[in-house]
């Protein structure tokens, strides 16, 4: 039988998948048929997308209540050859990509980058924080400036406008 | 024949122009770059370039994606020998052999093989595509819509069901992916389908989001969260990088056996490079007069699975190119690449676009030399970027993985798309998911749902069109028996067991 922890993450992830199916499936028959010569319109294809998806969620489900998940992949960390898990570097990893999120429009790519850099790092273990920075806010620097000079892509140059002069959004 | 020759010329003429040149040389150095370093494989560096190379010329563009795309496989056996952790699961078998004889000081040698392998098993297998791809165009052409929706359901099906270890948990990635390909401006009707008025959905669901979220901010979160906190440690490679008459002797028959059983393992539809390269190692195995080795650094078992891999990525070319038809990851983000120029891979294209395609073609041949002249004298710096500390690494990955998704419309609500599917890839990865089905069917999926309703618009909504074409009918069959006989053998055989165990006997 599986272990506890195991079976709840196998059961709803099971579920998840029959609720995108279902939730596809609402939206699915609202679409309207306009089929044409074809007979089948632009909602037919999400019918059978969300059909499927439900089979599948069906699917799972089944095997989670015969004895689990055929071919699972181990629950223990250490005989999947990992190391346990560790939230706080997840949190860091995160905390750098909506920290970026926030960032960008207002501060900039550059800082933008810095901070995310800083995170990750932080995420991985570092703790040299001013050495992360620096290396953040150089790549992004040397990033910001060959993309939007060389391949005219557009950065927003942020509070380093001054600075970057003439370069960016 | 002629023609192909002639063809293949003209390819070299655009191919042996300078910028293409640069171009090509640019995408090698970067994909064996790139290649080393762990974690990173073509799939995710092509799609983080995608959204940066609108602007250039699409022959230049694609060479350079080209060149990425087998650059990456040959950077990726340095790290397999040097590091013991494979970049991508092509490599896996490589390790088998290649770490243990770099552990014993051979790492110089199973370097040299893998190089040499790859460039002898690239240039064959582009010699087969070469050869191969304008028979198949030919066949091609006589497709029509029903034939072409027949052949991408039977892609579907063995890319999702057959190949991972799970077939239900295959296919669900699959229909999500689907799902994900859906969203957005139907291209017939104008319908918006799954965009709840979001501007940044009418689109559809790119695929740089998509590939990048699951493989770079997935890849990221997982190996932070799991992994050690103690940075590998990499082999030395000391003494002579250049094989012995005995390696010699031993790699040469492992390299061409490999070639011809990689090369057609890529053309079908069985994702990529992976089953070849296990193949080839059990073949090594069996036929070395050395088994002794084998399990201690044996050369061959780096040989085979090495240019069993190129070869096998040289195959995936076939399809993509001749069909349309994409069979592993990278070759559905270099489709993507292509449709991002209004092109569509196909028979078409080689009429159409004759110079861009055979100057790709014709790229893949300097390729693999630039490819041999940069991976074994320029050995030590591959070595110094394998030893860029992991919080660096993660920091800059997530740098050009935010930039690629930013640069589509400038949002932020595509940075928050990127971590949604960071969070569905860490998910794949943790319990088991295949992550190849998603990003296929989010490809593919547009284009099944156009052949099929071109199909029922030329029959006026007869299905049984998929029927009565003979080939699409003996796809599907053949469709329907990849998932129905493992299954079958697979309830006959619990059931055996079940009643073997009723009845007491072991």
């Amino acid at each position: 039988m599986n272990a506890p922890g195991r079976g709840r993450a196998e059961l709803i992830l099971s579920l998840g998948v029959l609720a995108l199916g279902i939730f596809a499936t609402i939206v699915a028959f609202r679409l309207p048929e306009a089929g044409g010569y074809a007979r089948v319109g632009p909602n037919f294809m999400p019918k059978v997308v969300s059909a499927g998806l439900i089979v599948l969620g069906l699917w799972l489900l089944a095997e989670f209540f015969t004895g689990g998940w055929r071919e699972a992949v181990p629950d223990e960390a250490a005989e999947r050859g990992e190391h346990p898990f560790v939230a706080g570097a997840f949190i860091w990893v995160s905390a750098g990509l909506f920290a970026q999120m926030a960032l960008i429009h207002n501060a900039g790519f550059v800082l933008a980058a810095m901070v995310l850099f800083g995170c990750v790092a932080r995420g991985f273990g570092s703790r040299r924080w001013a050495r992360d920075l620096a290396a953040g806010l150089a790549i992004g620097l040397a990033v910001f400036l060959f993309f939007v000079k060389f391949l005219n892509v557009n950065l927003p140059a942020g509070w380093l406008k001054p600075l970057l002069g003439t370069a960016g959004i | 024949m002629g023609e192909t020759l002639t063809a293949l010329l003209t390819g070299f003429g655009v191919a042996l122009q300078p910028i293409n040149l640069l171009w090509g040389f640019v995408g090698v150095t970067l994909g064996t770059a790139i290649g080393v370093l762990p974690g990173v494989g073509p799939a995710l560096t092509v799609a983080m370039l995608l959204p940066l190379t609108v602007k250039l010329d699409p022959t230049g563009a694609l060479i350079m994606f080209a060149g990425i795309y087998y650059g990456a496989m040959y950077g990726g056996s340095t790290t397999t020998i040097l590091l013991n952790t494979p970049g991508e699961s092509a490599s896996i078998a490589t390790a088998l052999e290649g770490n243990r004889m770099a552990k014993r000081g051979r790492a110089g040698p199973a370097l040299a093989t893998a190089a040499i392998g790859s460039f002898v098993a690239g240039t064959i297998a582009t010699i087969l595509l070469t050869l191969l791809a304008p028979l198949v165009v030919e066949v091609a052409l006589k497709f029509g819509p029903t034939e072409y929706f027949a052949l991408m359901v039977f892609a579907f099906v063995t890319v999702a069901a057959v190949l991972g270890s799970s077939t239900v948990r295959g296919l669900s990635m699959l229909f999500v992916g689907l799902l994900l390909g859906l969203v957005g401006i139907d291209d017939q009707t104008g319908q918006m389908r799954f965009a709840f008025g979001v501007p940044e959905l009418l689109d559809g669901i790119d695929v740089v989001v998509l590939a990048v979220g699951l493989f770079a901010v997935g890849e990221a979160l997982h190996v932070a969260a799991y992994q050690s906190r103690q940075q590998d440690s990499v082999e030395k490679v000391s003494g002579s990088i250049w094989m012995s008459r005995s390696d010699w002797k031993r790699s040469w028959p492992a390299w061409l056996r490999a070639t011809f059983i990689g090369f057609p393992f890529g053309t079908i539809p069985a994702g990529g490079a992976e089953i070849p390269t296990f193949l080839s190692y059990a073949v090594e195995k069996k036929l070395t007069r050395h088994p002794e080795e084998f399990g201690k650094g044996a050369i061959e078992g780096v040989a085979g699975p090495e240019a069993a891999n190129n070869a096998a990525s040289a195959g995936v070319l076939v399809p993509l190119l001749t069909l349309g038809i994409p069979t592993s990851a990278t070759a559905a983000i270099l489709l993507a690449a292509f449709q991002n120029y209004g092109l569509q891979p196909g028979p078409l294209l080689f009429q159409t676009q004759t110079t861009l395609v055979w100057g790709l073609i014709a790229s893949m041949y300097i390729g693999n030399i630039l490819l041999l002249i940069l991976n074994l004298p320029l050995i030590g710096l591959w070595v110094q970027v394998l030893k860029i500390p992991r919080p660096l690494l993660y920091g800059g990955i997530l740098i050009f993985a935010t930039l690629g998704a930013y640069s589509l419309h400038q949002s932020v609500v595509d940075l928050l798309t990127l971590y949604v599917f960071g969070l569905l890839g860490f998910m794949m990865r943790r319990w088991g998911f295949p992550v190849a089905p998603a990003v296929i069917g989010l490809i593919l999926g547009p284009l099944a749902e156009s052949q099929f309703r071109r199909a029922l618009a030329i029959s006026q909504g007869d299905p049984s069109v998929f029927l009565t074409s003979p080939i699409s009918a003996s796809l599907l069959t053949l469709t329907a028996l990849l998932v129905l006989v493992p299954w079958l053998y697979k309830v006959v055989r619990e059931q055996r067991s079940r009643r073997r165990a009723a009845s007491g006997r072991p």
